[in-house]
């Protein structure tokens, strides 16, 4: 699947994103939004570091997986809305599969004997 | 992109105050909080700024500069060095670059010069030639027998004395076929060029260049039209070539000085039917579209024999004959000059080989220095790729400096270049920098770059941190091995300097060969003066002769003069060529029975200085009356007359045939060999008679200015510049429309001619003290870094008690070590490479014992300079300082 997920460092980095890309299969939303959407579906549990968030969506966006646009927003502010693209959706089926399949194999191991 | 990225996070900010507000938060304090719980935006911004594939990656570049702008100028010394040898490489290489373009590779200003080739006759006689000019009849013949060329055009140079507007002056001009221009595919500025029916005698029209257009004429466009005096003739101006246009064009070969004004060549009846004379015409064509010159050259071949029966029967049963050849024009140009001028370019490419090895060098040195500041970069996350970024951001900033300064140091070569080198230059005048060669100097400073980046990469470990951090005298493999890198750049340098010094030493000792080189005649204070005397006012024999009398008298008489003399040239130029026969000699003899005949006036040998060895020098009677009498050289003593006393033998011109009319001549003395080519080349045989023996018939009748040259020759007792003036008040007294062409010391003219052989040694001396010093200073980077990594070691060592003479020995060795490897594989390469230059050397072996000896011992020398220093330091380093310090 690349090398992003095999340095620990990386592995949030690489969960973060699969989070966005899984908020943004909801429709698009912008930076905020997002925040609060993993906030609120996580029941509470995950919360990003906002300083974290710009960075990954960033490069998100460079890497064509997600596309942007200014727009007005529900409050009359310009915001920036993020979207996903096809190679995005792909890749979310992607990293879904990987992901489901690594935390089976961990969860077997943690039960094991 | 920074202004939306603000955008974003002040609407998210907003957001969260909102929020905050919302739920209760007071208004100062949501602010601050929404603010907080962002985080650091100006991390955020960072990392932004790297996820970017484009902008980010240049804005990084720019940090980076910036950063190695700053370490730069901390380190002055070592940025002062690399950029000082980077820009003498590259100055030099660009220099000699611009010359090789010039000569070679520029275009030659004529359309599709490809399609232009130069043709020549092949005679026996001229054996020494690559090929000789045409005679006019065999030009005609060729010119109208011809299917491979569109034209063919003759051209032959003559001097002209401009007179009328402003001063006399003498120019160098051409006579042309009337298609030369159509041939050469160039069209005038001004006016039209020459028309066919004027390609005839007594059409008085002139086109002018586009340099005496300006200078004398200001560039007025009214000049067309107008007359302007030619050899005191009027000529009418009916159009002026433009600027670029040069012709005939500089070279080895005649007929090589660009006109000043051409006229049309206008071939009289007597030219037209005189086989076998004139030898002296260039002639150049224009291959027909799809014709390729080996097809040209097979027709040559039938159309030779041809012409050879067009040739008197006589001269066939004679054995003479005649064959044509071909060369492109460029090829004929740049000929002689290519191999030298290559050679430069190869001595250069070492040169900055040398640099390269030695910059290279200095920046591996600074990599060692800074593997503490590399692994602090690399625990702090750093990728490699960022290390190199920052790394060739500081080589590429010395490569742009050093190509800067290299290209001003260029600009400074080519303009100190001395006008003797620039005038045996084709296309010289037009030596300048231009794009090609500034791109030649980018490509250089890039691939510098490129190269300096690369070399520390094989030294950069893996971007683990750790043992470097912690002991910098550790032997990590990486370190080691550049250790060994370093040696080999080191010893690469000496080796070069090996190669560069022993090539200096070789063209030295030739050069030096030459100017010893006895030439036969004497040319210290000996002042010599040019003269072309003008059909008009001396359209005569009586006069011309009257003028030789005349200037004799006067020169002789010059205070400060101890004799003076007349001829039709000096020593190391030739005048006419002819046919003898020689009485009694077999016909079939296996030599061209051909020789170089000068005519002289008054005590000429003794003038110039030139040994008689047998007989004696022409009588002042002979000087006055003809007598039929003729002195001649050794070697035509002995090619004819082998073993026999040449005085009293008679020869005369023309072929041995019963039918010849020519009376015969006697000789009555014979001379040592004196030169007829540039110094160093063979003397051909040569013939001198006295000018009251010039034909009156030529000088009444032939309009050429054959006969009217004349070379004076004053031996004085002191300085002979000090006569210069005195000269030229007696030309002017005899004549003072007359235009004297120079006025100049024998040394000067014989300095001249030895200027490109000077030149060589010269410019490959300076490469090669320019690389000695580089592999000095290369050694001297090398020892000084390592004793500097090594101060706790000695300091170790000299705790222990080591004497300081055993650490100054141990640097030294270290360093003699690598030299002798340089030496040894030097001295090979410089073997093998002296061989391919030895055809170039004049009288000097290729494997001279005396230079190969040297160079090795200068070479040491140096090297030993460039150790002590470093050594010394090393000794001197104090224990207790090395111990507590790093």
């Amino acid at each position: 699947m690349g090398t992003d997920e095999s340095k620990p460092a990386d592995l949030l980095q690489g969960t973060l994103e699969l989070l966005i890309l899984r908020t943004l299969a909801t429709g698009e939303k912008h930076g905020y939004e997002i925040a609060e959407w993993i906030h609120a579906a996580s029941a509470d549990a995950l919360s990003i570091e906002e300083g974290a968030l710009y960075p990954a969506l960033h490069r998100l966006e460079v890497r064509g997986l997600l596309a942007a646009e200014w727009a007005v927003s529900a409050n009359n502010r310009r915001a920036k809305y993020y979207r996903l693209t096809a190679s995005g959706r792909k890749r979310l089926k992607d990293t879904t599969e990987s992901w489901r399949r690594a935390s089976t194999a961990v969860n077997r191991v943690l039960a094991a004997g | 992109m920074e202004r939306e990225l603000r955008d974003e996070i002040a609407f998210h900010v907003a957001m969260r105050e909102e929020q905050l507000r919302e739920a209760g938060v007071a208004d100062a304090d949501a602010g601050t909080r929404a603010r907080r719980a962002f985080g650091g935006a100006a991390k955020v911004r960072d990392e932004l700024r790297e996820t970017w594939a484009f902008a980010p990656r240049l804005s990084s570049l720019l940090q980076d500069v910036r950063y190695a702008a700053r370490t730069l100028r901390r380190n002055r010394g070592f940025a002062g060095v690399v950029m000082l040898t980077l820009a003498f490489g590259i100055g030099i290489n660009t220099a000699t670059f611009s010359i090789v373009n010039a000569v070679l590779i520029r275009p030659l200003g004529f359309a599709e010069p490809d399609r232009l080739v130069m043709l020549y006759e092949r005679l026996a006689a001229f054996d020494d030639l690559a090929g000789a000019p045409f005679s006019p009849p065999d030009f005609l013949d060729l010119a109208r027998e011809q299917q491979s060329f569109e034209g063919i055009a003759a051209y032959v140079n003559l001097s002209v004395e401009l007179s009328g507007r402003g001063e006399p002056v003498r120019l160098d001009a051409a006579k042309v076929s009337a298609n030369l221009f159509q041939t050469l595919g160039v069209q005038p500025l001004h006016g039209r060029g020459l028309a066919l029916e004027e390609d005839r005698p007594g059409v008085d029209v002139a086109l002018l260049s586009w340099g005496l257009w300006q200078t004398r004429y200001g560039g007025d466009p009214s000049i067309l039209g107008q007359t302007v005096t030619l050899d005191r003739r009027p000529y009418t101006v009916i159009g002026v070539m433009p600027a670029a246009f040069e012709f005939p064009r500089r070279g080895p070969s005649s007929n090589n000085k660009p006109a000043s004004v051409w006229i049309p060549m206008g071939f009289t009846d007597q030219q037209r039917q005189a086989r076998g004379n004139e030898f002296n015409h260039g002639v150049v064509g224009r291959l027909k579209p799809g014709r390729s010159i080996d097809q040209a050259r097979a027709e040559l071949d039938v159309l030779a024999s041809r012409i050879n029966a067009n040739y008197p029967p006589v001269a066939k049963n004679a054995g003479f004959s005649i064959g044509l050849s071909a060369v492109p024009l460029r090829e004929a140009i740049a000929g002689q000059i290519e191999r030298p001028l290559l050679l430069l370019l190869a001595a250069v490419g070492l040169v900055l080989l040398v640099t390269c090895a030695n910059v290279a060098n200095l920046v591996l040195s600074r990599v060692a220095s800074r593997t503490r500041e590399i692994a602090v970069r690399t625990a702090l996350g750093s990728s490699r790729i960022r290390l190199v970024q920052l790394l060739l951001a500081e080589t590429a900033i010395l490569s742009v400096a050093g190509g800067l300064l290299g290209t001003l140091f260029s600009r400074l070569i080519i303009g100190a270049l001395p006008a003797s080198v620039t005038d045996t230059l084709p296309a010289a005048r037009e030596m300048s920098i231009d794009l090609r060669v500034l791109a030649f100097t980018a490509g250089v400073t890039i691939a510098t770059s490129i190269l300096f980046a690369i070399v520390p990469l094989m030294t950069i470990e893996r971007g683990v941190p750790g043992p470097a951090l912690q002991d910098e005298t550790a032997r990590t493999t990486a370190g080691s091995r550049r250790h060994r890198v370093q040696a080999g750049l080191v010893v690469s340098t000496v080796v070069l300097a090996f190669v560069l010094l022993a090539g200096a030493g070789l063209f030295v000792r030739s050069f030096s060969a030459l100017m010893t080189t006895d030439g036969g005649f004497d040319s210290e204070r000996v002042l010599t003066a040019s003269i072309t005397l003008p059909r008009a006012g001396y359209a005569t024999a009586a006069r011309v002769r009257a003028f030789h009398e005349a200037l004799l008298t006067r020169a002789s008489a010059l205070p400060g003069a101890r004799s003076a003399a007349l001829t039709t040239d000096l020593p190391l130029e030739r005048y006419e060529r002819r046919m003898l026969s020689a009485e009694g000699v077999d016909r079939a003899l296996g030599v061209p029975p051909s020789t170089n005949l000068s005519w002289v006036h008054g005590p000429y040998f003794q003038t110039l200085g030139i040994r008689v060895t047998r007989g004696r020098a022409f009588l002042d009677v002979e000087r006055v009356e003809p007598r039929r009498v003729v002195i001649v050289n050794e070697r035509l003593a002995r090619t004819f007359w082998p073993g026999e006393d040449a005085v009293g033998k008679r020869l005369r011109w023309g072929l041995d045939l019963p039918q010849n009319p020519n009376p015969w001549l006697t000789v009555v003395g014979v001379i040592a060999d004196v030169a007829d080519g540039p110094l160093g080349s063979e003397p051909f045989i040569h013939a001198y008679e006295p000018f009251s023996q010039f034909p009156d018939f030529v000088l009444d009748n032939i309009p050429s200015a054959f006969g009217r040259h004349v070379k004076l020759g004053v031996r004085t007792d002191a300085d002979p510049r000090a006569l210069v003036p005195a000269v030229r008040a007696a030309l002017r007294d005899i004549d003072r429309q007359l235009a004297v062409e120079s006025i100049v010391t024998m040394d000067d003219r014989l300095a001249e001619t030895v200027a490109p052989r000077r030149l060589s040694a010269l410019t490959l001396s300076g490469f090669a003290i320019g690389s000695l010093v580089l592999a000095a200073i290369g050694l001297y980077g090398l020892l000084a870094f390592t004793v500097a990594e090594r101060r706790r070691e000695i300091a170790v060592r000299l705790a222990l008690g080591a004497e300081p003479g055993r650490i100054l020995r141990m640097v030294i060795g270290q360093g003699l070590r690598l030299v002798s490897i340089g030496l040894a594989v030097g001295a090979a390469i410089a073997y093998a490479a002296a061989r391919a230059v030895g055809s170039l050397l004049y009288q000097i072996d290729s494997h001279d014992m005396l230079t190969f000896g040297t160079v090795p011992v200068v070479l040491v020398l140096i090297t030993v300079l460039a150790c002590v220093l470093p050594a010394w330091r090393a000794s001197c380093v104090e224990p207790i300082v090395a111990l507590r310090g790093d």
